[in-house]
């Protein structure tokens, strides 16, 4: 109890400060809550408002805010708002941070409502992980992004290849679809911000694992590897954009859709922008290319949760209300990410999408991200900077995946 | 209510000029007392000791404290066991070696083009006072809006800055300046300094304005020129706006990680990280607030030292 007392006049004190930073706090109405999001582009707020629209009229008691966030500074702000006590009544929660959010007591557990939610047993035990910490749930899946890659299908068939279904191929192709003097590079390679995740992908397509129940799991030959011949992309084949250690999102999309890469990996999110920017017969969507080891390709859940305990049951319906089949398809239309739910994703306006057919395969094998308290930091803080060492130089494949491994034992134990 | 006071108008005078007065109630009794002063400052001290001294003080005494939001079974007093940590800490070297670089190269170049655009700008030539208006545009920016804006102008495939220097001939290609260590921190400086040499060129065009043109006269006298005339009249009458503009921004620079975070996050490789950058990704992306306050204490000692060094180094209080 003194611990408790203590650290609520801990958060207290420092929340004076940071309290000014934070978006407007939680309505304590009743029937009204409010709901963080860090959604970006035109199409995402297009697709929140039509869900917005249609829980109004199943819900009319009930007023949503929403309250956007840049997905950098989510944490940031969410870190702030859990130490001033000011947390919102809901907001989305990626699977990377569902642990971190859990551990610093962001999340509010829903787990026995969820397990009598009427469409709980919809879900994979997959979906249910992405936000589950210690058997409880804290999070609904609300929609799937689901990892693929796009590629410049003319340049492809002028080449005369196809489209990579292993990281061998995908390395070919990388270095055969590159001419420098047209401005023309393989691979759209994320090395600044986000790209992490990428260097996680490879390590455990080459057989690396990353944590197993908890435990720093790293196969140290096999990460050097990974690193090795993602690096080489930048390095040795000059297949990526000498801009490559900084590129972040908007970069490596701008290249793909200027016409400067032929690949680019990221995913079912981007399908909007796309299809928006590009003539349909220039690009096409592949699955993930195989490793020498794994068939990596992440299948994501962004989940919403309870955030504050003084509004359950309004929260508990707004979060529950993603999964229903008209916003979820509402939100599909609008964005091109897939409902989160298997039932919702075979109807036939999808599954006899073409375009989705890479997706559709991918969630048969798809995998959850790599998650574990204090991943994000570990990942950010430490794979992506060990990693840019690599590509500009000033490291090499062994001493980065060295720093990693020292830097994971910090962050796990 | 009015009374009748008594005094005497002088020595050997007998006579007694009656004065009227005014009887004090409790506030002037009490504004009479010697306490009153105390009492009139008593708010300034509250909101100081709210507003400066306590988060200061709680910035300190984190700093001796475990407090990871992700790990609150672990928080507890630690006593320097993060300080211990920073010094073995190869990140907190490379982040202090940075911001010096950082610190001194935008300083230095927001200074000498402050110091530039003041000397222009004290002309009083006809539009000049438009120009001094515009001058200070980038100063209005805030600093994440100035990050966005050039971090789009110096864009390696689409930012007008590439496109010029191809063009103009100065380079062949384009230049990702933010992908490269060793362009990485000089381009972003020159993004500062672009941003904050208006902060020198305010401070210096009004301490110009306040220089006597005696002085410049008496130096033509005595046959300087244009050059000694800087040298020996105006720069030393500028020495204190200098000294105190300089500290101002090394304080500011030192503690504001904005700019660098729009532009490189930090990267590649850390190449651009500063420590409050350290400090804020320790917070914020770690949730290790605890190694994050004691990396802000020894910046804040840092800054104190600087300060007084640099002002005692400077002889300006001995004026």
């Amino acid at each position: 109890m003194t611990r408790f007392d203590r650290r609520a006049l801990l958060a207290g004190a420092a929340a004076l400060p940071l309290a000014g930073m934070l978006p407007r706090a939680a309505s304590a109405q009743r029937g009204a809550l409010n709901y963080w999001h860090h959604f970006t582009s035109t199409t995402e707020f297009k697709g929140l408002e039509r869900v917005m629209a249609l829980f109004k009229q199943r819900f009319p008691d009930i007023n949503v805010t929403q309250e956007n966030i840049p997905n950098p500074e989510y944490m940031a702000k969410m870190t702030a708002a859990v130490v001033a006590n000011a947390r919102p009544d809901t907001g989305m929660v990626s699977t990377e941070r569902s642990k971190d959010l859990v551990a610093m007591r962001a999340l509010v557990d829903i787990d026995s409502r969820v397990r009598g939610w009427s469409r709980f047993a919809e879900y994979s035990g997959d979906a249910w992980a992405g936000a589950s910490v210690d058997n409880k749930i804290y999070g609904i899946p609300a929609f799937t992004f689901v990892n693929w890659m796009y590629y410049r299908k003319d340049w492809f068939a002028e080449a005369g290849i196809a489209p990579p279904k292993t990281l061998a191929d995908f390395q070919a192709a990388a270095i055969k679809l590159t001419d420098p003097s047209k401005n023309r590079f393989g691979f759209s390679m994320r090395g600044g911000a986000g790209g992490f995740s990428f260097v996680l992908d490879m390590m455990e397509s080459f057989g690396s694992p990353i944590v197993v129940n908890g435990k720093p799991a790293m196969d140290r030959a096999k990460a050097i590897e990974a690193v090795t011949f993602y690096a080489e992309l930048h390095t040795k084949h000059k297949a990526v954009p000498p801009s490559a250690p900084n590129d972040s999102f908007r970069q490596i999309m701008e290249a793909f859709k200027t016409g400067q890469t032929a690949m680019v990996m990221h995913h079912t999110g981007s399908l909007t922008e796309i299809r928006d920017a590009m003539k349909p017969e220039q690009w096409g969507t592949v699955m993930m290319p195989a490793g020498p080891a794994a068939h990596i390709a992440r299948v994501s859940y962004l989940y919403n949760g309870v955030m504050n305990p003084r509004n359950v049951d309004a929260g508990f319906s707004w979060i529950t209300y993603w999964a229903e089949p008209d916003p979820a398809l509402a939100f599909l239309e609008e964005t091109g990410y897939f409902p989160s739910s298997p039932r919702v994703a075979s109807d036939p306006r999808i599954a006899g999408n073409p375009i989705y057919a890479a997706a559709t395969e991918t969630l048969k094998i798809g995998r959850l991200p790599v998650n574990f308290v204090g991943g994000a930091g570990w990942s950010e803080q430490v794979v992506l900077p060990e990693f840019q060492k690599v590509l500009v130089g000033r490291a090499t494949p062994a001493q980065a995946v060295d720093a990693m491994m020292k830097g994971l034992e910090a962050a796990v134990n | 209510m009015t009374a009748l006071s008594e005094a005497r108008l002088g020595d050997g005078d007998r006579r007694v000029r009656r004065v009227p007065h005014v009887r004090l109630g409790a506030l002037g009794r009490l504004s009479e007392r010697r306490g009153w002063a105390w009492l009139l400052l008593l708010p300034s001290l509250v909101m100081i000791l709210a507003i400066i001294l306590y988060p200061t003080g709680y910035g300190l005494w984190l700093g001796l404290h475990e407090m990871r939001l992700t790990r609150p079974d672990r928080d507890g007093f630690v006593g320097l066991k993060h300080f211990i940590a920073i010094a073995d800490d190869p990140i907190f070297w490379l982040s202090l070696r940075n911001t010096l670089v950082w610190v001194v190269g935008s300083v230095v170049g927001e200074l000498a083009l402050g110091l530039a655009a003041a000397l222009v700008l004290n002309k009083d030539l006809p539009g000049f006072k438009l120009a001094a208006a515009l001058v200070l545009l980038p100063w209005f920016l805030p600093n994440v809006v100035a990050g966005n804006i050039w971090a789009m102008m110096l864009d390696p495939r689409l930012g007008v800055i590439n496109d010029v220097l191809v063009r103009m001939g100065v380079l062949t290609t384009y230049r990702a300046w933010f992908a490269e260590p060793d362009l990485a921190l000089a381009a972003a400086m020159a993004v500062e300094i672009w941003h904050g040499f208006p902060f020198f060129a305010l401070l210096l065009l009004a301490a110009l304005k306040a220089i006597p043109q005696d002085l410049y006269e008496a130096a033509a006298c005595d046959g300087a020129k244009a050059w000694d005339q800087f040298v020996h009249v105006t720069l030393p009458q500028l020495r204190m706006i200098i000294v105190a503009s300089v500290v101002l921004r090394v304080i500011s620079l030192v503690n504001s990680p904005e700019i660098l975070l729009i532009l490189t996050g930090g990267g590649p490789g850390r190449s651009t990280q500063v420590l409050s950058l350290y400090a804020f990704l320790k917070a914020y992306k770690e949730f290790n607030f605890g190694y994050a306050s004691a990396l802000a204490t020894v910046m804040f000692l840092l800054l104190m030292l600087f300060s007084w060094a640099y002002v005692r180094l400077s002889n300006v209080m001995r004026d």
